[in-house]
Order: C-alpha cells, then sequence, then structure tokens
C-alpha cells in the first residue's frame, strides 16, 4: 500500500523529486527487500529454503527497513514545497460539492502516521527473527 | 427430584474454576451464571460466555439446565466476553454525540471557521432545513432508544462505544464543517432541488419509523422471541413484501434526501459507508431467518427489492 502511494502519488505525480538522492535510497532498499521476500515465499512453497535465504529475510531488514522508511519520508518531504505551490490533488472552498482537500497537509498527517506504525512494524521482525531463527537452531541441533 | 451437579472450566485452560453442587433441574443458563458470579464476582453475567463445548456455541440464557444434554453431573465450559456496556448506554451515547457536534458548527461557536464568523448564522434557508432534519433524525433515534426498541442482547463489548463513537461522531463533524460553513454553496438546482430531498426525507423517517415500530410489536416487552415480519396495516410497512430489512432501506433513503439537499459530498460518502455497513447487517439477518423459519417469503431481498 505504502510502495503504491510513495510511487504514484508522491514521486510520480511531483516531477521535481525524481532526481533526489532519497528517491534511490528507498528503491535500493525495495529492490533488495523484494528479492530476498519473493525467494522466500518461492522456495517455501517448494519445500526447499535455503537456511540462507531465511536468514536474510529476518535479517536483512534491520538496515534496509530503517533505510526504506527514511528514503520514504526524505522524498515525501522534498515534495511538499511544489505541493503547495502547485494546489496538487487540492480541492477548496467554494465548491458546488461543498468538499475540501489539502493534499499538503494530508502529507503531513501521512509522515507523522510514521511515528507509530513504524515502531510496531519493526519491533514486530525482530520478535519474528527471535522465534525464527531460534527455531532453526534447535532443529539444527537436534538432527 | 434429583439436583445436578454442575461443573464450570475454563475453555481454554480447562482450569476448574467452580463447583455448584444442589442445582435445581430446572434451572436456567442465567441462573447458574448468577451462582458463577458469587464465586468470580469480575465477571458479572453479562461478561460470561458459557457452552457445553469449548468451541462450540454460546448456551442461551434461556436455555433450561434439564433440557441439555447433560449427565446430572453438567459440564459447561467458560469464556470471558470482556467487559460489557450495554446497548441502550452505546446508542444513546453515539447518537447524542452528533446532536450536539452539528449544532456546534450550526451557531457557528469559536475557534471553527474563523473569528469574524462566530456566532453569525448563514444567509441560506437550506442550511436551516438541513439543521432541523438532521437534528430531528438523531432526537429520533434517542427517543426510539428510550422508548421504542427491544434489544434481544442486552450488552455488547465495551471497546464498540470508541469505535462507534470516532464513527459517528467524527463523520457528523466532518458533514456539518460544510454545511454551516460560510462559503457554503446552495444546491445547484436551488429550491426545487431542496424541497425534492425532504419529501425523500420525511417520507424515509416515517418509514423507518413505521419499521421500528412495528417491529417492536412482534417482540412482548421483556422477551427475546423472533418471528417473521409481514406488512400492517400501515402502508410504510408494505416494503416488508419485497425486502428483509426495510428499516435499513428507509434509512439509506433518508441519507440520500439530506445528501440531494445539502449537495453535499461528505454526506453522500457517509450515506454510501452507512449504506455498506447495513447491508452486511442486512445480510446476515436475512440469511438468519432463512435458516430459522421454513416458511420465510421468497420474494424478499435483504435491503433493496431485487437487487441486494
Amino acid at each position: 500500500m505504502s510502495r503504491v502511494f510513495l510511487t504514484w502519488a508522491v514521486t510520480h505525480s511531483v516531477k521535481e523529486v525524481q532526481n533526489e538522492d532519497s528517491v534511490l535510497l528507498f528503491v535500493i532498499a525495495w529492490t533488495i527487500t523484494e528479492i530476498i521476500r519473493y525467494s522466500f515465499y518461492t522456495f517455501s512453497l517448494l519445500n526447499h529454503l535455503p537456511y540462507l535465504i531465511k536468514w536474510a529475510r529476518y535479517t536483512l531488514f534491520i538496515v534496509l527497513y530503517p533505510m526504506g522508511v527514511s528514503g520514504e519520508l526524505l522524498t515525501i518531504y522534498a515534495a511538499l514545497p511544489f505541493v503547495r505551490q502547485a494546489g496538487l490533488y487540492s480541492i477548496s472552498l467554494p465548491n458546488k460539492y461543498n468538499f475540501s482537500f489539502d493534499y499538503y497537509t494530508f502529507l503531513i498527517l501521512v509522515m507523522i502516521s510514521y511515528i507509530p506504525i513504524f515502531p510496531q512494524l519493526y519491533f514486530h521482525m525482530l520478535h519474528q527473527r527471535r522465534k525464527v531463527l531460534s527455531h532453526t537452531e534447535e532443529h539444527k541441533k537436534s538432527e | 427430584m434429583k439436583h445436578y451437579e454442575v461443573e464450570i472450566l475454563d475453555a481454554k485452560t480447562r482450569d476448574k474454576l467452580c463447583f455448584l453442587d444442589k442445582v435445581e433441574p430446572n434451572a436456567t443458563i442465567a441462573e447458574i451464571k448468577n451462582l458463577f458470579t458469587k464465586s468470580h464476582p469480575q465477571w458479572y453475567p453479562a461478561r460470561q460466555s458459557l457452552r457445553l463445548d469449548p468451541k462450540g456455541k454460546s448456551l442461551k440464557d434461556e436455555d433450561v439446565l434439564q433440557n441439555l444434554p447433560v449427565g446430572t453431573t453438567a459440564t459447561l465450559y467458560f469464556r470471558d466476553l470482556g467487559a460489557q456496556i450495554s446497548w441502550v448506554t452505546v446508542f444513546l451515547t453515539e447518537y447524542a454525540g452528533p446532536l450536539l457536534i452539528y449544532l456546534l458548527f450550526y451557531f457557528r461557536v469559536p475557534f471553527i471557521y474563523g473569528p469574524k464568523y462566530d456566532f453569525t448564522s448563514s444567509k441560506h434557508s437550506v442550511v436551516h432545513l438541513a439543521c432541523i432534519c438532521h437534528s430531528f433524525h438523531y432526537i429520533k433515534r434517542l427517543l426510539e432508544t428510550i422508548f421504542v426498541h427491544r434489544f434481544s442482547h442486552g450488552t455488547m463489548p465495551l471497546r464498540n462505544i470508541f469505535k462507534n463513537c470516532t464513527y459517528y461522531w467524527g463523520f457528523a463533524a466532518w458533514m456539518a464543517y460544510y454545511i454551516n460553513h460560510p462559503l457554503y454553496t446552495p444546491p445547484t438546482y436551488g429550491d426545487e432541488q431542496v424541497k425534492l430531498a425532504l419529501i425523500i426525507f420525511l417520507f424515509c423517517q416515517l418509514g423507518n419509523f413505521s419499521i421500528h415500530i412495528a417491529l417492536r410489536n412482534l417482540r412482548p416487552a421483556g422477551s427475546k422471541t423472533r418471528k417473521i415480519p409481514y406488512p400492517t396495516k400501515n402502508p410504510f410497512t408494505w416494503l416488508f413484501l419485497l425486502v428483509s430489512c426495510p428499516n435499513y432501506t428507509y434509512e439509506v433513503g433518508s441519507w440520500i434526501g439530506f445528501a440531494i439537499m445539502t449537495q453535499c459530498l461528505p454526506v453522500a460518502l457517509f450515506s454510501l459507508v452507512g449504506f455498506i455497513q447495513m447491508t452486511i447487517w442486512a445480510k446476515g439477518k436475512h440469511r438468519s431467518y432463512l435458516k430459522e423459519f421454513r416458511d420465510y417469503p421468497p420474494l424478499r431481498s435483504p435491503i433493496i427489492p431485487f437487487l441486494l
């Protein structure tokens, strides 16, 4: 969901941010993450999961996740002035639908939402890591 | 007359929580719940779910011990439903909110629109009409909660009140903000549009009320009986011929009327969300009717004649 938002609603919609380094940051983070994640799913379905893939999936996120989030937040932040200037995706009163929407404020709220959401997801992954990787160690010891 | 013994075990841990001896064979589950509360006062009857099987359905309060498939020593499994709150309390709170919140915006109380508009009044007649309609709607709901509805469940989980109030109060504030805004634009087709919308709104309010009365009359006071609703002499109830839950049909109609009257997108969105939720409820109710009654009229749809 946040992938689609960052790609379409931010980077594609605000051309001026497309040369930012922050875009490179999240694209690299997402790319590496996805290659590992889908390999993990594929091998799991084939019932032949190399430990390296499992390890990578539950370890590399420690760096990739914060990297991706930083790239995302910096990109949204860079887009803000252009959104404000162009009034992008915004509608103000008066109008016949009696409705208003300020995309600039919306983006700020999205950035704020990272504060509660990111730690929850991050600690969930850390907890999963402890469970999954220690389980494998016990399994190996018993062989 | 032989007495029963009842042991109550935790459904998850199978711990023995309570042992009741000398229980009357004609004791109801409600009475057993009361006895259980004596040894565990934090679990008042409304939050107890007792079942014959740890993963099975909850027994009803009216079920009688000797009619259950148990021996003279009955084993019941207990599940904590969590803190409970009465339906009446929830309804009163969730409906009083919109009533008051809308009025705050209508009277343009300070800190909403900017100091030069504080306590001013809209120059558009439709804005005053909308306030009357919105207030009437929620006053009607409050009065129906107190005097009309007969609830089959006394309580619901406590967390529902936060969820429900956020929904009702949030949407009320969002709608009221635009309708009462100094820059509000009245409907494109003027008085004709407002008149038509008002007729739809009043028609559906009357319809909804008629259905609530008809449903109330199906069920004697204090009972939890369920019967198939049928059309009565009141023409508004003839919608029962085509639909299982005409109260929801009329409710959607009222909000569509209000949306046309105010020509306000947030109102239309509120109507849409409400429609989706009521359709889910109507389908569930329709399914329960079909399951419970062999002779349920086949022509009826859940909420929209022939379609949904």
